[in-house]
């Protein structure tokens, strides 16, 4: 090119004023768009079914600096509460027993979300053509890294200052060994990666983010604040201000494919499987952590779960993009149904299986049954009888020989899990929409607790074949399965789970579960 | 009173709640062990802050070797290809989560740090500008070498930058899959700093264009990025193996190609041509390359070479990749020789002699810290006379 024509003229005005400029980040970001080029292979390494506009935009505008800058400055805010005043107020001895256990788990399985959206948003930063909405992708990527490393910070610092480290210390470790897990897994972490891309997007953003995030990350913290806990709102909260972009980089996503019009074919779909994946899990795994996990209430969740999901979600955001096409999932109704009691039915099966746990579980008290009762009439004559039962039969005692597993099976009430969620239940005894179906695969039999999810096992199987703890454990005695998994303390012999919170109650050890003689079974064997 | 509580009330201060919690907490703790991921090996003698909040967050299954979890995906691509696997790369590893960024960035620690360069680099353009710096830059040097090579170079930052999507989404590690982003995030920045100092520049010289346009046009049409446009589609768009890609930018064409450009090229000459701006940035870029260069060697050199099972196979492959990455990188900076014809001459610095003492330096350090530890052996010499082949 030319050199500047006035440049002599610049020197000379520069001479006499020489005024402070910089630049700011948006005057780089408005390049940002010319910054890729055209050549013959570039396109993504992810198939996906959708065409991704080339020119979509991204409204968040962040440099690579700019976003180092902005989170840095949260960052000094976050861990500068926990580490001096709330260390100060020793406030980590202030929650009640009960939440320190829910965040075990809490904390720990939001970890694995975000950390596999850190690989989840590499593939759509893959995926997108625009650079501007593959900056966004990036920023989501960073952004998910530190969520993963927030949710373990809470777990580190629970485990640093609080009365119960075990679970806290190694919920990385122990918890594979719990029916919670593997469901945890295909909502967490394989939704999110392993799909066309824009599936795991819809997994990750229209649902992961934009529908189960107001409930686990800010309605938690209400739940934690309420039962002694401001550690988790600190970090949470935190963590929430980082979502808004992540939902907006859902919603470009839907609009960069908007304009394909091949994409109103799979669009909808998708969605459905993919808030009936999410919703399966959430539903009754959150329901149970607050309303089980907690001393103090806040609401039931029931009325969380209308408010965000049924009324802000399914209502006000898909509304939004009612536009271009998106139409509210035709599951949303038998999920609403769901949301009533799934969460109690999930309960009275974590507890019976309390010993693979890596937290320690309570049984409702008096109080409480009261307040289920009142906010879910019907609560005692399902659940509340049976946990008297299991009490008086001493299943909080060592010494009794009694795991609240035995009642199911005296009783003839199989607990099953269903291949696609991995989500156990017994649908013999449960007052959610749960009932049995049963198919033969490959030699092997599956089962199946809704129509939703079978659906999406009938069209590809392939992808939901992973086995279940009933046949990993099969035959196998429950304290070899819990010693194996590491699930004990550090004294080498009681067990990090118990069925209990009572400080002055007994712990079970390996040696208790032992004595019962409890050996994992099949029951699709058994049909 | 009812155990349903609202309106913000808080157990941690309200004193009837808080005093039902104290009751209920136990007398003493129950655990004493209170080290989270005590049962990890540490990289030093302790578990650090980053091993405590990166190390085994990733759901790895035990066929994954260095796993911690058992059994299969439970959600899959569609036709059955799982989450992760082993076959995404040719490397072999006894286990994969053993890699650690040197410097244990975790990502507080690393944003910390690029605020810091923001702040600073802030402060620095204002005062650059308020004292007037720019009128010692040779124009020629400023419009055209900056104006659009500078600005070419930076296309090459980030398509670097783009080829670490797909190693995000793929690698089999949790400290590998963060390493790679926060790398990846630097190169983006890289090119990104390349448009701040264009578009610094457009404010204080009038003239000046801000526009990609022209760098644009030199990268995809010109002949002096040629070659390093090429290779680094390659790297990009046409290596799917997710340790072939990080090896092949990483520890090849950026550590030959990518140091002449900034370290030896912009940073050396910028002062002969009156411009202290240029290695206010590319000191940040060589800042952001040591720390590269410290995860990547940690990744090849440290965990993968010195696998006690596999590291004799995989420094044989690192050969291999080594042979096949080579030749394009060299074409890239012999393409690039053709750009000192555009510049005005000073004896000792951009003639022929001063040219092959920067590229002698260059390979002697590729040598010693890239080739020599996995024993590949090279020929720099004959090298740098290919690459010396390209001066017009
Ligand atoms: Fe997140
Ligand atoms: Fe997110």
């Amino acid at each position: 090119m030319a050199i500047s024509a006035a440049t002599k003229a610049a020197t000379d005005a520069l001479a006499v004023n020489r005024a402070p400029v910089s630049v700011g980040a948006q005057e780089v970001h408005r390049w940002m768009q010319s910054f890729t080029w055209d050549f013959e292979k570039n396109r993504t390494k992810y198939s996906t079914k959708y065409k991704m506009a080339n020119d979509t935009k991204e409204q968040f505008k962040l440099i690579a600096k700019e976003y180092a800058r902005m989170e840095s400055v949260k960052d000094e805010r976050q861990f500068g509460s926990l580490q001096d005043v709330l260390t100060r107020v020793d406030a980590a001895n202030r929650v009640h027993p009960k939440w320190n256990e829910s965040m075990k788990v809490i904390s720990n399985f939001l970890e694995v979300g975000e950390y596999n959206a850190i690989a989840a948003t590499g593939m759509l930063w893959d995926s997108a053509t625009a650079p501007e909405q593959k900056n966004g992708y990036l920023g989501q990527v960073l952004d998910e890294i530190r969520h993963t490393n927030q949710c373990g910070y809470i777990n580190y610092y629970f485990a640093k200052q609080g009365q119960d480290a075990a679970g806290h210390n190694d919920a990385r470790r122990t918890r594979a060994i719990g029916p919670l897990w593997k469901g945890m897994k295909r909502v967490f972490s394989d939704g999110f990666i392993s799909g066309d891309a824009v599936e795991c997007s819809i997994n990750l953003q229209l649902v992961g983010e934009a529908c189960f995030t107001n409930p686990l990350i800010v309605a938690v913290t209400e739940w934690a604040s309420a039962n002694g806990d401001e550690m988790t709102p600190t970090v949470f909260l935190s963590i929430e201000t980082d979502e808004l972009r992540h939902m907006a980089n859902g919603y470009q996503t839907v609009v960069s494919i908007a304009n394909d019009e091949a994409s109103s074919k799979y669009l909808n779909t998708d969605l459905n499987n993919a808030f009936w994946t999410q919703q399966k899990y959430f539903t009754p795994v959150l329901g149970m952590m607050f309303e089980y996990g907690s001393h103090f209430k806040v609401e039931p969740w029931v009325k969380t779960w209308n408010r965000w999901v049924y009324e802000d979600w399914g209502g006000i955001w898909i509304g939004r993009l009612g536009k271009y096409g998106v139409q509210s999932p035709a599951s949303l109704r038998d999920a609403k149904k769901d949301a009533y009691w799934a969460h109690h039915d999930l309960f009275l099966i974590a507890y019976a299986l309390w010993p693979t746990g890596f937290f320690r579980l309570t049984l409702p008290t008096a109080e409480e049954a009261e307040w289920y009762e009142t906010n879910y009439p019907g609560w005692y004559d399902m659940y509340g009888k049976v946990y008297e039962e299991w009490r008086a039969r001493g299943c909080e005692d060592p010494n009794s020989g009694f795991l609240p597993l035995q009642w199911f099976i005296e009783n003839n009430h199989p607990i099953y899990i269903d291949r696609v969620s991995q989500v156990p239940f017994c649908p013999s005894y449960c007052k959610g929409a749960s009932n049995l179906r049963v198919l033969e695969y490959n030699g092997k039999k599956h089962s199946f607790s809704d129509q939703w999810g079978e659906r999406m096992w009938l069209s590809e199987p392939e992808r939901y074949e992973c086995q279940n703890i009933w046949e990993q454990y099969e035959g196998r005695e429950l304290s070899e399965v819990i010693a194996e998994g590491h699930g004990v303390r550090s004294d080498g012999k009681t067990l990090i789970s118990q069925p209990h919170t009572n400080k002055d109650g007994k712990l079970w050890t390996l040696d208790d579960i032992k004595k019962i003689g409890c050996v994992f079974a099949d029951p699709l064997k058994a049909l | 009173m009812s155990i349903e509580v609202s309106g913000g009330i808080r157990g941690l201060t309200d004193p009837v709640i808080a005093a039902q919690i104290l009751a209920a907490i136990p007398d003493k703790p129950l655990e004493t062990q209170r080290k989270m991921n005590y049962f990890m090996t540490p990289r030093g003698k302790r578990i650090n802050e980053y091993e405590v909040l990166c190390c085994y967050t990733q759901p790895t299954p035990d066929w994954i070797p260095g796993g911690l979890d058992w059994g299969d995906w439970t959600q899959k691509f569609h036709g059955g290809r799982p989450s992760w696997s082993n076959e995404s790369t040719e490397m072999r590893s006894s286990d994969w989560l053993k890699h650690r960024d040197p410097a244990f960035r975790w990502h507080a620690l690393y944003v910390k740090d690029k605020a810091e360069e923001w702040r600073y680099t802030d402060r620095f353009l204002k005062a650059y500008s308020a004292d007037g710096m720019v009128r010692s830059m040779d124009p020629v040097w400023r419009d055209e070498v900056l104006g659009d090579y500078l600005g070419a170079f930076g296309f090459s930052e980030y398509g670097l930058f783009n080829s670490h999507s797909s190693v995000v989404r793929d690698c089999l590690g949790d400290t590998l899959r963060m390493s790679s982003a926060m790398i990846g995030l630097d190169k983006v920045d890289n090119a990104q700093m390349i448009q701040m100092e264009r578009t610094f520049l457009a404010k204080l010289v009038p003239g000046f264009p801000e526009s990609t346009d022209i760098p644009k046009n030199e990268w995809t049409k010109g002949t002096i990025f040629k070659g390093s446009r090429e290779i680094v589609q390659k790297i990009w768009q046409e290596t799917y193996d997710w340790n072939e890609i990080l090896f092949s930018g990483h520890m090849i064409y950026d550590p030959l190609f990518g140091q002449f450009v900034r370290r030896e090229f912009f940073s050396r000459l910028s002062s002969y041509y009156g411009d202290t701006l240029t290695p206010f940035f590319i000191n940040q870029m060589q800042l952001y390359f040591s720390q590269t260069k410290g995860i990547t060697t940690d990744m090849f050199h440290t965990c993968l070479a010195a696998d006690v099972q596999f590291g004799t196979y995989n420094k044989r492959l690192m050969h291999v990749w080594a042979d096949k990455w080579m030749p394009g990188t060299i074409t890239a900076l012999k393409d690039f020789m053709a750009i000192f014809a555009k510049l005005p001459e000073i004896k000792g610095v951009t003639d022929k002699s001063a040219i092959e003492s920067a590229l002698n330096r260059v390979f002697d350090d590729w040598k010693h810290d890239f080739a020599d530890p996995i024993g590949y052996k090279v020929d720099t010499a004959t090298l740098i006379k290919t690459v010396l082949s390209g001066l017009k």
